[in-house]
């Protein structure tokens, strides 16, 4: 699954282990997640949405 | 690294896995010792010889434990696929030395190689998912 995190990410200067931070989760989930080998659970994507203030179908794209 | 040692998770895993580790090897020394130098019999033979069996089991438990504490989804998902990988090879092994012991004759291995099994290759296989991450 394509997204988005790394523009959004960088749209803040944030690094991949500040997004883990603030997500709770490992900075190896995170680059996981942003490389799209692994995709993330409904709640986590509502999560990184509501973090980004933004919807999920702006993060993710079920483009392959 | 089969846990992530930054999630609370994963460090209450270490920190209940460690002294489970411990307490295996003092209840194996101290079975193997009862044994040689009381040489015990009746009942006792059997809750001495099954002591060393109950950390083994409670590390099992503590493994469950960090499944379900574990809230990093992929970080859950890659111990629940080394687990699946873990238990294949011992169920495996077990079986195909199994079926060589019945119909070929092969040397008898004792069933707790099983569980020794279950760890080393849920250990390797946590090594290589990790990687295929990189």
């Amino acid at each position: 699954m394509k997204n988005r995190l790394r523009i959004l990410r960088a749209e803040r200067s944030w690094s991949q282990a500040d997004l883990a931070q603030r997500l709770e989760v490992s900075r190896q989930s995170v680059n996981a997640i942003e490389t799209g080998k692994f995709d993330p659970s409904l709640p986590l994507a509502f999560k990184l949405a509501r973090l980004f203030n933004t919807s999920i179908e702006t993060i993710f794209s079920d483009e392959e | 690294m089969l846990c992530d040692p930054g999630s609370k998770a994963g460090r209450r895993y270490l920190y209940r896995l460690i002294p489970m580790s411990v307490v295996y090897i003092a209840v194996v020394y101290l079975s193997k010792w009862s044994f040689r130098h009381f040489h015990p019999t009746g009942l006792v033979v059997y809750l001495l010889a099954i002591l060393p069996a109950l950390p083994m089991v409670g590390s099992l438990a503590i493994v469950g434990l960090y499944v379900a504490e574990e809230t990093d989804e992929f970080e859950r998902s890659i111990l629940v696929r080394s687990i699946l990988w873990g238990l294949a090879a011992a169920l495996a092994i077990s079986s195909i030395w199994g079926t060589l012991e019945d119909f070929a004759q092969a040397r008898h291995l004792s069933s707790f190689l099983s569980y020794l099994s279950f760890w080393i290759v849920m250990a390797i296989s946590g090594v290589i998912i990790r990687l295929r991450y990189r």
